[in-house]
């Protein structure tokens, strides 16, 4: 059978099968709970102002302040943030050493032909060995900061990264003026490592962190330019450049010559010959497609997503389950471990129950109740008012044993009433004499 | 305004299109994609400015006024298309949960300008009172049925769920009953307070000591001459008494018990034994009571007292208030000065909470019979039973302490001068239908 509502077509019957109101009401058009757009723009009218001034108040902000900035780079020579380098560059400025920003490495080359410093930061990586080579080919001091494994393979073979400072380094262990003139760094440094054939080749370590290797390598390249290998930025970064002698060194390695090409690579630098990018490998309308399938999910979103019409409300009455009062109680009951109160109530009610099975007055005393049951039932009359009467539950076992009994001698009593049960007992009562009385059946039954 | 499902399709079938130009290179293939969108955009706005206005749409419903809780009922609604062009509509009709419409509730209506078509819904309501619809809402597609229009119309309806009285199953056996206490069988049943009706003849079965020994000696027998015909009075019962039933509707009338309000058991009896009274001649009336006269049925005999009780009673749920016993004589007074059976439906369960119910008690007892009629709740007597661990013994002492306490109350009703009748929730009518009818054979109304 179907339930599914049905639409039936109905004809324009003069008469009208229907009701009498329902032709009377097809002429006029129900009034429409949804409001128009109109009425909807008009109704929220506040809201819209609102937020159309929140907008265009966070749009003048933005272009009062000159677009969004990029947070600075890491030793950016014009970056004045913790992280930023404009500290020592400025300070160099102001002492007459020429500054020159550079992010391609032409250019570095052809200050560094001039007979500039150059000073390296390469975060990235970006340049590899033949470009780090044609650099420290031309330049007369180069010095390069925290310098990576590939860094280290092409300039100072044989100097190796060793993990990070453990405090303020205050042993100079070396000659370096510069170093000398520092005297200690500040902490936060990082650590290389100079082998036997690094060190035969002349590189020397400064700032010794005890065995574990030196702040500061400093050595001649292949061309006999002066290489500096200083293994962290903060020497340099403006947060740190004021701790310990980390700004002397600074200076004394940058401020060398009249010329300093601060050299930070970009990605002009980077090797047009590497392995192609996922962009390329992926063919051209990969990219459309995905925007396209977006376009769907949004489109499927709304079509699921939009409700047909309002919520409807329905006020529901009050329905208490009536078990809750009885569930309480017992909860009470095993909180406050209540068992000989528990027990009361059980006594109580099974009493009550035997009482009216036995027949007995409503006004019975409780001896005359336990008597009647005892014999009723062929027990112990002391046992049956220990049962009902006496015996306290010293624990959590008593009581469900105490419980229990008091169940099975209800049903004893209930059971001894019924005429079929007292007719097995009569039917037992031979066979339990015949057992007792011949002691020889057994006997000469053994083989 | 809303899309379907149709146009996320449309939307998605864009990929042909894409992929085809995108072999011949990436710009391409953004070319494409922006005409792609271009073009479903497009037919959209095309689509929707071709759909029909739902708000020019005229509602008409046909209700049945009144339904049984339980039966099914067909609700229809007309709607006619007032604008100028085709409506291809969606209709969802806005009823409550609870008026238990079957099906998707999405009925797809095709309607041409100025006609009307009609819908037809199947409404099994799953709870007492009015079932109310306030709402329906449409949504018109356009030709292409790529984006529709769509609007809440308002078109209120109501259907008034009456009380299911499943106790007149026990109407017919209590009926047979009361017509052995009326005379009508050869069986009569003699008691104090029952009026003389006529004589006949003996026929077999008849009390012996029913035999009026002076009828029969003035009646001769005519075929056996000289013999005489035995001759039997009948009696029959009185009639035209009255009865009050005062159903409590306060907070103890929420509790729901095997499944089933207290309150909605309270009306099943109070319906069974309306329909029992009315049968036997007395007059009944029905008050709901908690600190107000919450409904009230008077004066109405025959079928109207059934129909007026279940109407009145369909629209009354149990409030979280304490009754006030202390007006009900009050009301009892209003309804009769005569001497009359007053049946009071009401939960007396704890000597807290009857307080109010004992102390008023007496000022009714004084003047009429009072029935107090309570539900007692099955689970008690079965988790007293049940001891097989420490949880289900304390379950037990709590429920036994429950039963203790009923009977203890129901002792002090007694002692009141009022009768009990308690029973679990289907055997309350019955119960207390018995107790009606022995009352009535003993003479005591």
């Amino acid at each position: 059978m179907s339930v599914a509502p049905s639409a039936a077509s109905l004809a324009d019957r003069p008469g009208g099968s229907g009701s009498a109101g329902a032709p009377a009401d097809q002429t006029d058009a129900a009034t429409a709970m949804t409001p128009t757009f109109r009425a909807f723009v008009r109704r929220r009218r506040i809201w819209i102002v609102f937020a159309a001034v929140l907008v265009l108040g966070a749009v003048v902000a933005l272009a009062i302040q000159g677009g969004v900035r990029p947070p600075g780079m890491t030793l950016g020579a014009d970056n004045p943030a913790p992280l930023g380098a404009m500290a020592l560059v400025e300070v160099l400025r102001d002492h007459g050493v020429s500054v020159t920003e550079s992010r391609s490495l032409d250019s570095a080359v052809d200050a560094a032909d001039r007979g500039a410093t150059v000073l390296l930061y390469d975060e990235f990586a970006l340049l590899d060995e033949s470009r780090l080579d044609r650099l420290a080919g031309v330049a007369q001091r180069l010095v390069v900061v925290e310098p990576g494994f590939a860094a280290l393979e092409a300039l100072a073979p044989g100097v190796r990264l060793a993990g990070v400072a453990s405090g303020p380094i205050d042993d100079v262990a070396c000659e370096l003026p510069a170093a000398e003139r520092a005297g200690g760094l500040g902490d936060g440094q990082r650590l290389l490592t100079v082998d036997d054939d690094a060190r035969a080749a002349g590189w020397q370590g400064c700032f010794r962190d005890e065995e574990f290797g030196f702040a500061l390598v400093s050595g001649e390249g292949d061309d006999d330019g002066q290489v500096t290998l200083v293994a962290a930025t903060t020497v340099f970064a403006n947060e740190s450049i004021d701790e310990a002698g980390n700004a002397a060194l600074a200076i004394g390695l940058t401020g060398a010559s009249d010329e300093l090409v601060w050299y930070l690579p970009g990605p002009g630098d980077v090797d047009a010959n590497a392995a192609p990018t996922i962009a390329e490998l992926t063919p051209g309308w990969v990219s459309p497609v995905m925007v396209l399938l977006i376009a769907v999910v949004i489109a499927a979103g709304i079509w699921r997503g939009r409700r047909f019409g309002p919520l409807v409300t329905e006020n529901l009455p009050v329905h208490v389950p009536a078990g809750e009062t009885s569930e309480g109680r017992a909860r009470l009951y095993a909180r406050s471990a209540a068992r000989v109160r528990a027990l009361d109530q059980l006594r109580i009610g099974a009493i009550g129950r035997i009482v009216e099975a036995l027949k007995l007055p409503r006004s019975a005393e409780l001896g005359a109740v336990t008597d009647a049951a005892a014999r009723a039932t062929g027990r112990d009359e002391a046992s049956v008012r220990r049962l009902l009467v006496d015996a306290e539950p010293g624990g959590d076992r008593d009581l469900v044993e105490l419980a229990a009994e008091l169940d099975v001698l209800e049903h004893d009593v209930r059971d001894t009433l019924r005429p079929r049960s007292a007719g097995r007992a009569g039917h037992t009562d031979p066979a339990d004499s015949t057992d007792s009385t011949d002691p020889t059946g057994p006997a000469g039954r053994r083989p | 305004m809303t899309i379907s499902g149709r146009f996320a399709l449309l939307l998605a079938l864009g990929v042909v299109p894409v992929v085809a130009a995108g072999i011949s290179g990436a710009a391409e293939a953004w070319i494409a994609l922006a005409g792609w969108l271009t073009l479903a955009l497009g037919a959209g706005v095309l689509d929707v400015s071709l759909a029909a206005s739902p708000r020019r749409v005229a509602l008409g419903r046909e209700l049945p006024d009144r339904v049984r809780l339980g039966e099914t009922v067909t609700a229809e609604l007309t709607v006619r298309n007032l604008g100028g062009r085709m409506l291809r509509a969606t209709v969802r009709d806005g009823w409550e949960p609870s008026a238990g419409l079957a099906g998707p509730n999405r009925t797809p209506l095709l309607v041409p300008p100025g006609e009307r078509r009609r819908m037809t819904l199947q409404l099994t309501p799953w709870r007492r009172g009015d079932r109310r619809v306030a709402q329906v809402t449409v949504r018109s597609a356009g030709p292409l049925g790529l984006w529709s229009r769509q609007a809440t119309l308002a078109a209120p309806g109501r259907i008034r769920v009456l009380p299911p009285f499943h106790s007149r199953v026990h109407l017919p056996s209590r009926l047979t009953r009361l017509r052995e206490l009326d005379g009508r069988t050869p069986l009569l049943i003699r008691g104090q307070g029952t009026e003389f009706d006529s004589i006949r003849e003996y026929v077999r079965g008849d009390d012996v000591r029913s035999i009026d020994w002076r009828a029969t000696a003035r009646h001769a027998d005519p075929e056996v001459p000289g013999g005489m015909r035995l001759m039997v009075r009948t009696w029959r019962p009185e009639r035209d008494r009255r009865i009050v039933i005062v159903a409590d509707t306060s907070r103890t009338a929420a509790a729901r018990i095997a499944d089933e309000p207290r309150l909605d058991t309270a009306f099943e009896a109070s319906l069974l034994l309306a329909a029992l009274a009315s049968h036997a001649g007395d007059r009944v009336d029905f008050l709901a009571w908690d600190r107000r006269l919450r409904g009230r049925v008077h004066g109405a005999s025959g079928p109207e007292l059934l129909a007026r009780m279940v109407d009145t009673m369909a629209g009354i749920d149990a409030e979280l208030i304490e009754a006030d016993w202390s007006s009900v004589p009050g009301q009892v007074r209003r309804v009769t000065s005569r001497r009359a059976l007053v049946v009071l439906l009401t939960a007396a369960d704890s000597p807290g909470s009857s307080r109010g119910l004992l102390s008023m008690l007496p000022q009714l007892t004084s003047r009429h019979t009072v029935i107090v009629a309570s539900v007692t709740d099955p689970a008690l007597v079965e988790a007293g039973g049940a001891r097989g661990d420490l949880e289900e013994v304390y379950r037990a002492a709590a429920a036994e302490r429950g039963l203790i306490d009923t009977a203890r109350v129901a002792a002090a009703i007694r002692r009141l001068g009022a009768l009990t009748v308690s029973a679990p929730p289907h055997e309350l009518p019955p119960a207390l239908a018995d107790r009606y009818l022995d009352l009535k054979a003993s003479g005591q109304l």
